[in-house]
């Protein structure tokens, strides 16, 4: 009897002991939060870190996410920032330029990768009276990769590739891609299309071109997500578009330049609104980018660039940070790692990877911002 | 404190007293403890589904009810109509359920009455180890390697079987692919048969044995043995199991996200490529924001739905049945 | 033998005719267990394939470093750099602690349907609710844990637990009550005529009854959980360093690095993510094997 008692205690004791435990882990984890609610994200130690100039000073965590664009480019530069300040951690997950925005207007995040401008319909989240600051980080080309044994340097404009795409050439032998390969052999293979089945900021700017080169041809619109033809194959990521094109004999497809560098396929030539036959490569792109003009806050389209050598499906990506943080760390962190970037030792690792750096006018423009980033 | 009262030696034995209850602490605790655990169950579900519910009311808002009910989903043209995902997540649980719960029975019976006990765990060590591989690497597997080895055997199906009427619509057609709705079937079973063998192995296992012997006094053979006293036993507990499998197969996303082709079309062709709702919200979600954020969590409120919609059925279906065995 | 014998009148009363049942049934016999024979070996097929795949691709990046490494490093690096500690550590704390909230919960709330819901309409409701929980994709889970928690308090290993947690609960409560179920009754009514208060009687006597029943059902859950990547993506921000600390900060796991891995077009990416496969499928085939054996050494009532 008294033993049956003394367990009872000691089980009643026990689960309110637990409770206890559990409570206050969750109670500590969200007092943290709860100080990071007013210090969104970036959890750093807040001493007094001396103003803006030395990177060496901040110590803390960033955290960050957005485009798979930029991801490879941020693998590199946070494993090479590693070595110039080694108290700065940062964290940046390849979730989606939709998702990195939406974590930015909730501050889960301290800076979004994004490969388009918020659209106009996400204007309302931001938060009322919130600056968003575009900091352009890369620019690369969009390669239209294709599975034709034999046929090197195959020659394709907007007007064709619009017809392609909506599924209205069929076979490599049409009249229309003969009339641009004078005097190449097409077999008569038909096209298989291959495209994205996840939303990307690739699909995109590769229809933005369409839309802005094609004109009334392109039908389809342009968005993350475009309703292909129904016979067109879907693989998730760049890297599942590239093993479809390289699979499939006949295929054709729109990848990113370093995937489709990285995957071995080979890319077509295309037209740009100078009438060049341009190639995609780190140059070519780059002599796009030097052609724009970007707005004030940084914001710009690459695509179909003018110039006799600019690549016509140029695409951007840019770090979205708000301008005023409540945290002094922050701003010294977002400062040291966003500078980083921007340097010339952070562009160079572009090059590595198959991207473009920024046009030296655009990068003194987004150094120049960094100074707007206040606490 | 027991829940007896001793003895009292005043009154003499086989005196009738009254019978004091008084619970203990303890015991009121540990009860109230359980009860609440269950009520987790509920304050989830109701908080999944007043979270999705709102988030979702602009999908609503916008497209209006024909909308929702359209196949068409095209985000540039912001119409995002849900029911080629539906067809999709339930052709392809379909699939998978027909193909996983006569091989999971038939396993769960080979280790209960056939296998010698001794035979018996390395043959469940075996399904455990179907239970462990991770489903993303299902998916992999199946987009790198089934998928395209498959695709071969489709294509041969199909222009064996082309002109045949009903068979021709559903094995046919000339779109056929290695990530369709049928692959994604074959590969969703392979997930949920481990889940669904353990649970009928263990229901399975406790027949009475008295039934068992009964019949095999009787001259059955094993087989009949199985359908009259095995079946009857554990005909509940094998379509729970069962209904546990299909919530598995309509809720499974990275695997069916890889494999299933990525074709928000309805069609009567199985080899052709399809999309499922876990499959369409993760693979749109990452670029999404606004209207079509809201729709693709909707999706997720749908499927909800046609879960809530699918297990009562089969509850009913089970109720039914049980009811006729028993003799109402 | 396939003709009965003569009339029993012939047989003396001695002799017990033992022969099998003749002609068409013990054929039936014969196929149904050849047809449950073939069911296992198609079970044998798909996993033999995919663990040959596995093994093949990835077993070349196993080693010491690659599985206690401090970084994972970027895509772009082939196989030699770093490695996937952190995922390890990731993997096994997320999963750790969300099999910590949902076992324990998941069976007490199988003890009240089973044990103190009768037929009641709570407990009927609640039982529903467990299967329809089955069905809610484990995506969902993870954008409601991310609406719910990461936007309040941010990406943490924690968050994932709990999206992990609440794709375990249903199947642990699903299993965990049907191993109730099949408790005898005589063993819970033994129990009250010796005494013993409803709780004492469900701990002690009818829990340990079903024990393996409900760590197989466990097991099963945990190693689905281990293997989830959709909700960990919106949860835990997958990073390359590790963390320790499951509470604060982002966490990384063996199944998103999987993923995020094998979808990059670069060779020592692809490789990192096969061997992490490996890995994570020997860490749950571990886990499993070491619970099953204990739970075979403790079981009371052993099938």
């Amino acid at each position: 009897m008294q033993l049956r008692r003394r367990q009872q205690a000691v089980t009643v004791g026990g689960a309110v002991v637990a409770m206890a435990l559990g409570l206050a882990a969750c109670s500590s984890s969200s007092s943290t939060p709860a100080a990071a609610g007013s210090t969104p994200a970036g959890s750093g130690s807040a001493p007094a870190s001396t103003p803006a100039s030395s990177a060496a000073a901040a110590s803390g965590t960033i955290n960050a996410a957005g485009s798979t664009f930029q991801l490879n480019f941020q693998q590199a530069a946070i494993a090479a920032f590693k070595s110039v300040d080694p108290s700065v951690t940062v964290n940046y997950a390849g979730v989606g330029s939709g998702t990195g925005r939406a974590d930015l207007y909730k501050s889960t995040v301290l800076f979004a990768g994004s490969d388009s401008s918020i659209p106009s319909k996400e204007a309302s989240e931001v938060p009322a009276g919130a600056t968003v600051l575009y900091f352009p980080v890369q620019v690369g080309p969009i390669a239209i990769a294709y599975n034709l044994s034999g046929v090197k340097g195959l020659k394709l404009d907007a007007a064709v590739l619009a017809q392609i795409f909506q599924g209205q050439i069929t076979s490599w032998n049409n009249s229309a891609i003969a009339a641009l390969n004078p005097g190449v052999s097409l077999p008569s293979t038909s096209i298989t299309l291959a495209v994205r089945s996840d939303s990307s900021g690739t699909t995109a700017n590769f229809s933005q071109y369409l839309v802005d080169a094609a004109g009334s041809a392109w039908k389809l619109g342009t968005s993350s997500i475009v309703k292909w033809p129904s016979t067109a194959r879907a693989g998730t990521g760049g890297s599942g578009l590239a093993s479809i094109v390289k699979s499939t004999p006949g295929a054709i497809g729109y990848v990113d330049f370093s995937t489709a560098t990285a995957s071995g396929l080979t890319a077509a030539t295309i037209k740009n609104s100078a009438g060049d036959w341009v190639a995609p490569s780190t140059a070519s792109a780059a002599a796009a980018a030097s052609q724009v003009t970007p707005a004030s806050n940084l914001t710009f389209l690459a695509v179909d660039q003018p110039g006799a050598g600019s690549y016509p499906i140029t695409y951007q990506s840019w770090d979205l940070v708000y301008a005023k943080q409540p945290n002094a760390n922050d701003v010294a962190l977002l400062k040291a790692y966003l500078g980083y970037l921007l340097s010339s030792t952070g562009q160079q690792l572009l090059t590595s990877l198959n991207l473009t750096p920024l046009p030296t006018s655009i990068d003194s423009a987004a150094v120049a911002q960094l100074s707007q980033i206040t606490s | 404190m027991s829940a007896v009262t001793t003895a009292d030696p005043a009154s003499p034995a086989g005196s009738a007293g009254p019978l004091k209850h008084r619970r203990p602490l303890g015991d009121r605790g540990f009860q109230i403890l359980a009860l609440a655990a269950g009520l987790l169950v509920l304050v989830i579900l109701v908080l999944i589904a007043v979270t999705t519910a709102q988030q979702s009311t602009s999908w609503f808002t916008s497209s209006g009810f024909k909308g929702i009910f359209s196949t068409n989903w095209d985000p540039t043209t912001n119409s995002y109509g849900a029911m080629a995902f539906v067809y999709g997540t339930v052709i392809s649980s379909v699939i998978a359920i027909i193909i996983a719960c006569p091989i999971s029975i038939a396993v769960a019976l080979l280790l209960t009455e056939v296998v010698p006990r001794r035979w018996a765990q390395p043959i469940v060590t075996v399904i455990d180890l179907l239970a462990v591989v991770p489903s993303v690497v299902w998916g992999l597997w199946g987009i790198i390697v089934f998928a395209p080895w498959i695709q071969n055997i489709y294509l041969h199906i199909a222009s064996g079987l082309k002109g045949i009427p009903v068979l021709d619509t559903l094995f046919g057609g000339p779109n056929v692919e290695g990530a369709c709705f049928f692959t994604t079937g074959i590969i969703l079973a392979v997930m949920i048969m481990p889940i669904i063998t353990s649970l009928s192995r263990e229901v399975i296992a406790t027949v009475p044995t008295i039934d068992k012997e009964g019949a095999y006094a009787l001259g059955a053979t094993r087989w009949e043995m199985i359908r009259g006293a095995v079946w009857p036993h554990s005909q509940g507990g094998v379509v729970s199991a069962t209904l546990v499998g299909l919530g598995r197969a309509m809720g499974e996303t990275i695997a069916a996200a890889l494999v299933i082709g990525a074709s928000a079309t309805v069609t009567g062709h199985l080899f052709y490529p399809g999309y499922s709702i876990p499959s369409v919200i993760a693979n749109q979600f990452g670029e999404a924001a606004g209207v079509m954020r809201s729709a693709l969590i909707g999706l997720g409120l749908f499927l909800f739905a046609i879960t809530i919609v699918v297990n009562l059925v089969a509850r009913a279906v089970v109720e039914r049945s049980a009811r006729r065995m028993r003799g109402a | 033998m396939a003709v009965m014998p003569e009339p029993a009148a012939q047989l003396g009363p001695q002799t017990i005719d033992l022969r099998e049942p003749a002609g068409w049934r013990r054929t039936k016999n014969r196929i149904m267990t050849v047809l449950m024979w073939v069911a296992f070996v198609l079970v044998l097929i798909p996993l033999g394939f995919v663990l040959y795949t596995v093994i093949e691709k990835g077993a070349g990046a196993i080693s010491w470093q690659f599985l206690t490494s401090s970084t994972i490093p970027p895509n772009v690096l082939p196989l030699g750099t770093g490695g996937m500690g952190p995922a390890v550590i990731g993997t096994l704390e997320i999963t750790g602690f969300a099999a910590l909230i949902a076992v324990p919960l998941g069976v007490l709330g199988a003890v009240y349907i089973s044990e103190y819901g009768g037929r009641n309409w709570l407990a009927k409701i609640i039982s529903f609710m467990a299967d329809v929980m089955t069905g809610v994709p484990s995506i969902v889970m993870g954008l409601f844990i991310y609406t719910v928690w990461v936007i309040n308090y941010g990406y943490s290993g924690m968050a994932g637990s709990f999206a992990l947690a609440c794709l375990m609960l249903p199947i642990v409560i699903r299993s965990s009550y049907e191993m109730l179920r099949l408790v005898p009754n005589s063993l819970r009514e033994g129990s009250y005529a010796l005494g013993a208060t409803k709780s004492r009687v469900t701990i002690t006597v009818v829990l340990p009854a079903a024990v393996g029943g409900i760590v197989s059902g466990a097991l099963l859950a945990v190693a689905r959980a281990a293997g989830e990547t959709a909700p960990l993506l919106f949860c835990i921000l997958t990073v390359e360093a590790t963390n320790t600390n499951l509470f604060s900060g982002p966490n990384t796991a063996l199944s998103a690095q999987i993923f995020s891995n094998a979808t990059s077009p670069y060779v020592g990416a692809q490789a990192r993510a096969w061997g992490a496969a490996l890995t994570l499928i020997a860490i749950t085939f571990i886990l499993m094997l070491v619970a099953r054996i204990l739970t075979a050494r403790f079981t009371r009532y052993s099938r």
